[in-house]
């Protein structure tokens, strides 16, 4: 069951998207999340939605991994869904279940709901390809780059990416770890899953003191190890991949640019989509 | 022969508890062993013998309380030979879980190379080559934790390779691999041994993987009992308990054979020397 767990996965591939430069799809992440938070009106904000659907057709990611992990933050869209639509008291009053009560479902609860859940959306599906079409290291490795800066601030970059690469590298060993520890609890009677809340939080204990007592073990091997592969800490590593900006990013900035201009351009120059949609109805 | 010598241990002593000393009980203690180029050893001894010490020793991982360890005539002592030191003599430890740093494996096998700051063309060839050299080619861009243990561990010894080191030091590679594991570590270990030249030093405490070697060390409560060639090692089967190891099935079959007249050549190790061997008297 907790192998399930997707956050950060990685799909090897050979699409245009894996091919790009892990830094400037980091860059592009991130410039496509603040456009999403930019657009004010459903042409924009159907723009972005657009065109997050096109890059998963390039990556050539499965649909169907992608609504997995969609499935992930149902709860979270129907949950921010709702609020929006109680909370919006704007535009025409569409539903009044409680007479007494001083709440009502508006055109403008419905307007912004609907547009918050495929904000949300188009975040998630973005922000998850980034992960799916990069190796973990690449992320790490240009996290590093990206943040090399800092060493001016006397921040040590690469002891930072290494621990997230590490850190990276470990979480399946962990996982698997804490499978076979359960399992070995379950076996001498322990009894995870029934008993009120803080039983069963109790019941983690005997699971999680070997899991921290294991972890320091695998942590002082893993010194030897690295040590015996003459890692030093120091600044003086070279990587075998290198980044190099290609054709292919400086197209994808440019298609970012464009698509910025229009999310910013129609957000201010068009008529606010919210009348619009009022007319319709 | 002189010339020859890569890693030389020297009296060597070494405890864990540095303050205490006098009093403290020595993991190793006296020990003189030399490993020539090309060689392939084995040391033999049971739990707690002080043989995973040896490794560390042997590449400036610890630093002997007393004695010196020389690898290529360098002092593992001296920190300025340190990396020079671990560039020659890899060390490829028990547990693949925890000696693979990246969750790509050539990602991992070019973690040793991109330490050492070489030029990224160059640590690919590296790469390709080491991946090549332990069979692990095709799984370049698989994610390491997916793999079985043997092929774990074969990405651990490709990374040691990637450092061209001159020797490998195994410290109980096998131990924690199912016979499939064992058999694919155990025959990278005698390829690299045979075909590339590279020094291998097994330290094991299964008597099957002893039976390849040109030269065992059998080790017993931090000190080396004896040192022979596997068939010398093998007869001597009061040496091997009195280590608490025991003889080798074939070996031990055999000698009963013999005891028995039954006419068997002296030299036999494995299952297939004995069955041939049989056949042979058999034959005649």
């Amino acid at each position: 069951m907790i192998k399930d767990i997707t956050i950060g996965q990685f799909f090897p591939g050979n699409s245009f998207i894996h091919k790009l430069d892990p830094r400037a799809k980091i860059v592009i992440t991130f410039v496509f999340i603040s456009a999403l938070f930019l657009c004010k009106n459903f042409f924009s904000l159907g723009l972005l939605f657009l065109s997050a659907l096109i890059a998963i057709a390039i990556s050539r990611i499965s649909f169907k991994v992608i609504l997995n992990g969609l499935k992930m933050i149902v709860v979270l869209v129907v949950f921010t869904g709702i609020l929006q639509l109680l909370y919006n008291d704007d535009g025409a009053v569409l539903w009044k279940p409680f007479e007494q009560l001083d709440f009502a479902v508006t055109t403008g609860g419905v307007f912004s709901s609907v547009f918050i859940i495929i904000r949300i959306v188009s975040l998630i599906l973005f922000s998850s390809l980034l992960t799916y079409t990069t190796s973990p290291t690449m992320l790490t490795d240009a996290i590093e780059r990206l943040l090399s800066p800092l060493k001016l601030f006397k921040v040590n970059v690469n002891s930072l990416a290494m621990m997230m690469t590490i850190a990276l590298r470990f979480i399946p060993t962990l996982i698997e770890e804490i499978d076979i520890i359960m399992s070995a609890q379950k076996a001498r009677g322990a009894d995870l899953e029934t008993g009120s809340l803080t039983e069963r939080a109790k019941a983690l204990v005997p699971i999680f003191i070997p899991l921290i007592v294991s972890s320091f073990r695998r942590a002082y091997e893993l010194a030897f190890a690295m040590e015996c592969r003459c890692y030093t800490g120091d600044n003086k590593r070279t990587r075998m991949k290198e980044m190099k900006l290609s054709v292919r990013d400086y197209i994808s900035f440019a298609v970012l640019i464009i698509l910025v201009a229009a999310v910013v351009g129609t957000s201010f120059f068009m008529n606010s989509s919210f009348i619009l949609f009022e007319r319709v109805i | 022969m002189k010339d020859n010598k890569l890693i030389e241990f020297q009296n060597v002593s070494y405890t864990y508890d540095e303050e205490n000393e006098a009093s403290s009980e020595f993991a190793v203690s006296d020990i003189s062993l030399t490993v020539c180029k090309g060689e392939f050893v084995v040391i033999l001894g049971h739990n707690g013998s002080g043989k995973s010490t040896l490794a560390k020793l042997s590449n400036s991982i610890f630093v002997p309380t007393s004695g010196k360890v020389y690898v290529n005539g360098m002092d593992t002592a001296d920190e300025k030979n340190e990396f020079a030191i671990r560039e020659k003599v890899g060390v490829v430890f028990q547990n693949p879980d925890n000696q693979i740093v990246a969750s790509i494996v050539e990602e991992d096998v070019a973690f040793g190379p991109e330490n050492l700051g070489i030029a990224p063309k160059i640590i690919r060839e590296r790469v390709d080559s080491a991946l090549k050299a332990v069979g692990m080619e095709e799984y370049r861009f698989h994610e390491t934790h997916r793999l079985s243990g043997g092929q774990k561990q074969r990405v651990a010894i490709a990374g040691m390779i990637a450092m061209l080191p001159e020797c490998i030091v195994f410290d109980e590679p096998t131990a924690m691999l199912d016979p499939k594991g064992r058999r694919e570590v155990l025959e990278t270990a005698r390829k690299l041994n045979s075909q590339d030249g590279i020094s291998v030093v097994l330290i094991t405490h299964f008597m099957e993987e002893a039976v390849f070697a040109d030269r065992i060390y059998v080790m017993d409560k931090g000190k080396i009992l004896a040192e022979g060639t596997p068939s010398e090692i093998f007869s001597d089967e009061k040496l091997l308990l009195s280590a608490g190891l025991d003889v080798p099935e074939a070996v031990r079959i055999a000698a009963r054979l013999r005891k028995n007249g039954v006419p068997l050549r002296e030299d036999i190790l494995t299952e297939e020397d004995l069955i041939d061997s049989f056949i042979e008297v058999m034959n005649s």
